[in-house]
C-alpha cells in the first residue's frame, strides 16, 4: 500500500517536473513583467514586499535605498550594515540553501550572474519565485544596478540620489589624480599563500586605473596567481594587501616583503592594507573604495585634506 | 541449480521486502529533516493528501527535498552494485569504483564538460562516461599482462590510475580561474544539494536498464566466483559477459558521477555488509545492494544536511569517514 503511494508519487512528481520544463514562464498575477540585465523576462511583484538577497553586495545596495524593511534574507557575510547581519541567513551565494529560501516565502530574489549558480537561479524559477539577475561587472554597471534595484523596488528618487553622489565623488577623484606627475605602479595582492592579484577583468583594476595608478598584473585572467621573483621583478611603486585574510596577517606579510629592500615600494615605505569589502563588492560603497585607493595611490595629492590614507 | 530456484525466488522476496520497508523508512526520515527544521507528523500528513504544514512546507517537502531523496537513492544504489559487480569481476574484495580510479576518470570527463560549457544531459554524462571508459580500459591494459584479471595487480594499477586522476583534476582546476571553480571544488566532494527532480529522473532512467541487465547476470556472476575455467564449461561465453558488464556498470558510475560528483567507499561498505548478513548469492545481494544501498546514501546525505549548524556539508565527506576505515580494516584483513 505504502509502496504504491510512493510509486504514484514518483510519476506524479516526475509529471510535475517535466510541465514545469514545458512551461518555462510562469505569469504571477498581479505583477508586472520586467527584462533583468540577463535580458531575461522576469515577471514581479507590484511593490514586492519579502526580499532576499542573493549577495553580499545587494544587501548593501538594498541597505542603501533605504529597503530594507523589506528584505527577509541574506546571505553569509552580509556584513554591511550590521543591522544586516541579524536577518536571517539562506546560505553563502555560491552554495545557496534553497530550501531556507523557500521557507522564508520570498515573493522576490535577487540574483548577481557572476557568483549566484545559473541551476538554483533555475531551480528558484520553477518553485514560481521570481528572480531578478544583475551583473554589475563595473563601476558604471553598479551604477546602473542601483538605479534598476530602485525602480523595482519602487524608490527611483533614493536610487538617483545615491547614483549623483557616486558620480560627483567619482568626478571630484577624477580632477584630483588629473593633477599628478606620474602613474605609479601598482601591485595589488589578494591572496598571501599562493600570491594571487588581480587582472583587467576586475573592479580592483577599474579602480586603480581610475585612482591615477597602474596595474602591474593586468591580463586577461581575472586572479592571476604569481611567484615570489614575477613579484620582486614588477617592481611595484606601490603595495597593496587586502583584507581578504583576517588575523594580523599584513604585518606578515609586509615585514616579508620587507626583505627586498630595492623593490621601490619598500624602498620608500608603501606598503599598505585596504578593505577588501570596500574594493570587490559591487555597492554603492566602491567610491569609499575608489577615494581610498586614490589617497593610497597619490597621497602627496590629498596631503590638503585630512591624512587618513591608512587605516 | 533449476530445483533450488523457487527457494531463492521466495528468499530474495523476503530479504527485499525487508530492505525496500527500510529503504522507505530512511527516505521518510530524509523527507522529515533539513535546514528548516521539520516534523515527520507534518510529512506523514503531506504523504496522505492532507494540507496539514502549508503550501509552504509542502513545497520544501515535495520540490525540495523529495528530489534529493530519490537523487541520494539512486546514487547510493549504483554504487553500491558498482562495488558489487567490480568484487565479483575482479574477485578482489577492495574493489570499488572510487578505489579503483573508475569515479575519478568520470570526474575527469565531466570536468572538462563543464568547462566545455556542454549541456549537463546529454553533454556532460557523456564526456564523464568517455572518461570512465578510458581510465577502465587503462586500467585493464595496465593490469593485463598474464591472465584475463590479475587482482592485486589491477588494485595496484586502480590505486595508481586514481592518484593520476586526482592530479589531472587539480591540474584541470588550476589552469581555470573562473567563478565555475568553486561549484567544481564542492561538487568534487560528492554533492546531492542541486538537483531537481527531472534531473533525478534522467538518472533513473539512465540507471533502470543497466540495474536489469545486472541482475539477469547476477547467477553467471555467481559461477564466475567459482572460475572463468569452470564457468566456460558451463557454457557462459566469459570474454562476453565481463566485458558486458564492465561497460554497463562504468556507464552507471559515470552517470551517477556527472550528477553528484566523487562519493567514495559506497560501493565498499554496502556490498560487504551484506554479503555478511545474507551470504554471497549475487541473485539476492543485487537487489539487496540496490535498496541496501540506497538506504545507507539517504541517510548519509541527511547526515550531512543536518550536522552543520550553518550551510551544509558535501556527503563523500561522510561517506568517505565510514568507509575508509572500514577499507583499512579490510585490506588488514585479507591480507592475513
Amino acid at each position: 500500500m505504502n509502496n504504491l503511494y510512493r510509486n504514484s508519487r514518483l510519476t506524479t512528481g516526475l509529471l510535475i517536473a517535466l510541465s514545469i520544463l514545458a512551461l518555462p514562464t510562469f505569469v504571477v498575477a498581479e505583477g508586472r513583467t520586467v527584462r533583468d540585465q540577463l535580458g531575461r523576462v522576469v515577471s514581479i511583484p507590484l511593490t514586492p514586499q519579502r526580499i532576499i538577497a542573493l549577495a553580499p553586495s545587494i544587501t548593501e545596495i538594498i541597505f542603501a535605498l533605504d529597503q530594507a524593511h523589506r528584505l527577509k534574507g541574506v546571505t553569509q557575510y552580509s556584513d554591511y550594515p550590521e543591522a544586516a547581519s541579524i536577518l536571517p541567513k539562506v546560505g553563502s551565494y555560491v552554495h545557496l540553501d534553497v530550501e531556507k529560501i523557500v521557507a522564508l516565502q520570498p515573493d522576490l530574489c535577487i540574483a548577481v550572474k557572476d557568483g549566484n549558480p545559473l541551476t538554483v537561479i533555475h531551480r528558484l524559477e520553477s518553485l514560481d519565485i521570481p528572480v531578478y539577475a544583475v551583473d554589475p561587472r563595473n563601476l558604471a554597471a553598479v551604477m546602473d544596478t542601483v538605479t534598476e534595484i530602485g525602480a523595482v523596488l519602487g524608490s527611483q528618487d533614493r536610487a538617483e540620489e545615491i547614483v549623483a553622489d557616486m558620480r560627483r565623488r567619482i568626478e571630484t577623484v577624477r580632477t584630483t589624480v588629473a593633477k599628478a606627475r606620474r602613474i605609479p605602479g601598482v601591485f595589488f595582492q589578494i591572496g598571501i599563500a599562493p600570491i594571487v592579484a588581480v587582472g583587467t577583468h576586475t573592479f580592483i583594476h577599474e579602480l586603480i586605473v581610475m585612482a591615477g595608478g597602474r596595474n602591474l598584473t593586468e591580463g586577461p585572467l581575472p586572479y592571476p596567481r604569481l611567484s615570489k621573483e614575477q613579484v620582486i621583478g614588477l617592481a611595484p611603486d606601490v603595495f597593496i594587501i587586502t583584507s581578504m585574510e583576517r588575523g594580523g596577517v599584513f604585518d606578515k606579510v609586509k615585514a616579508e616583503w620587507k626583505r627586498w629592500p630595492d623593490m621601490p615600494a619598500v624602498k620608500n615605505d608603501r606598503i599598505v592594507l585596504a578593505d577588501s569589502n570596500l574594493l570587490d563588492r559591487a555597492s554603492p560603497r566602491l567610491v569609499n573604495g575608489l577615494e581610498l585607493l586614490a589617497r593610497l595611490i597619490h597621497p602627496e595629492l590629498f596631503e590638503a585634506e585630512s591624512k587618513r590614507g591608512t587605516p | 541449480m533449476n530445483s533450488k530456484t523457487p527457494v531463492v525466488i521466495k528468499r530474495i522476496l523476503i530479504i527485499n521486502s525487508l530492505l525496500a520497508l527500510l529503504l522507505l523508512g530512511t527516505m521518510f526520515l530524509g523527507l522529515s529533516m533539513g535546514s528548516t527544521g521539520g516534523s515527520m507528523g507534518d510529512v506523514w500528513r503531506s504523504l496522505k493528501g492532507e494540507e496539514g504544514g502549508g503550501a509552504m512546507l509542502n513545497d520544501i517537502i515535495w520540490k525540495i527535498r523529495f528530489p534529493r531523496v530519490i537523487l541520494a537513492a539512486l546514487v547510493g544504489a549504483a554504487l553500491s552494485v558498482g562495488g558489487l559487480v567490480f568484487q565479483a569481476l575482479l574477485r578482489n574484495p577492495l574493489a570499488e569504483p572510487y578505489i579503483l580510479g573508475i569515479s575519478g576518470g568520470a570526474a575527469i570527463g565531466a570536468i572538462s564538460g563543464i568547462l566545455m560549457g556542454l549541456a549537463p544531459f546529454p553533454g556532460v554524462s557523456l564526456s564523464a562516461f568517455c572518461g570512465s571508459t578510458a581510465t577502465l580500459v587503462l586500467i585493464l591494459i595496465l593490469s593485463s599482462g598474464q591472465a584475463v584479471m590479475v587482482k592485486d595487480a589491477l588494485l595496484l594499477s586502480g590505486v595508481m590510475v586514481n592518484a593520476f586522476c586526482t592530479a589531472v583534476i587539480m591540474f584541470l582546476i588550476s589552469m581555470t580561474q573562473d567563478s565555475r571553480l568553486h561549484t567544481i571544488m564542492f561538487w568534487l566532494m560528492g554533492d546531492l544539494s542541486s538537483v531537481d527532480l527531472h534531473q533525478a529522473g534522467i538518472l533513473a532512467l539512465m540507471l533502470a536498464p543497466c540495474f536489469l541487465v545486472i541482475f539477469r547476470l547476477s547467477n553467471t556472476m555467481n559461477l564466475l566466483l567459482l572460475g572463468s575455467d569452470l564457468a566456460q564449461t558451463m557454457g557462459i561465453n566469459v570474454k562476453v559477459v565481463i566485458l558486458t558488464l564492465l561497460v554497463v556498470t562504468s556507464f552507471m558510475v559515470s552517470a551517477t558521477v556527472s550528477h553528484c560528483g566523487l562519493i567514495g567507499f559506497v560501493g565498499l561498505v554496502i556490498p560487504h555488509l551484506l554479503r555478511l548478513i545474507f551470504g554471497p548469492d549475487h541473485r539476492i545481494l543485487l537487489p539487496a545492494c540496490i535498496l541496501g544501498g540506497g538506504a545507507y546514501m539517504v541517510i548519509c546525505d541527511l547526515l550531512a544536511r543536518v550536522l552543520p549548524a550553518q550551510g551544509e556539508m558535501s556527503a563523500g565527506v561522510i561517506t568517505a569517514m565510514i568507509g575508509a576505515p572500514l577499507f583499512i580494516i579490510l585490506l588488514k584483513r585479507s591480507g592475513r
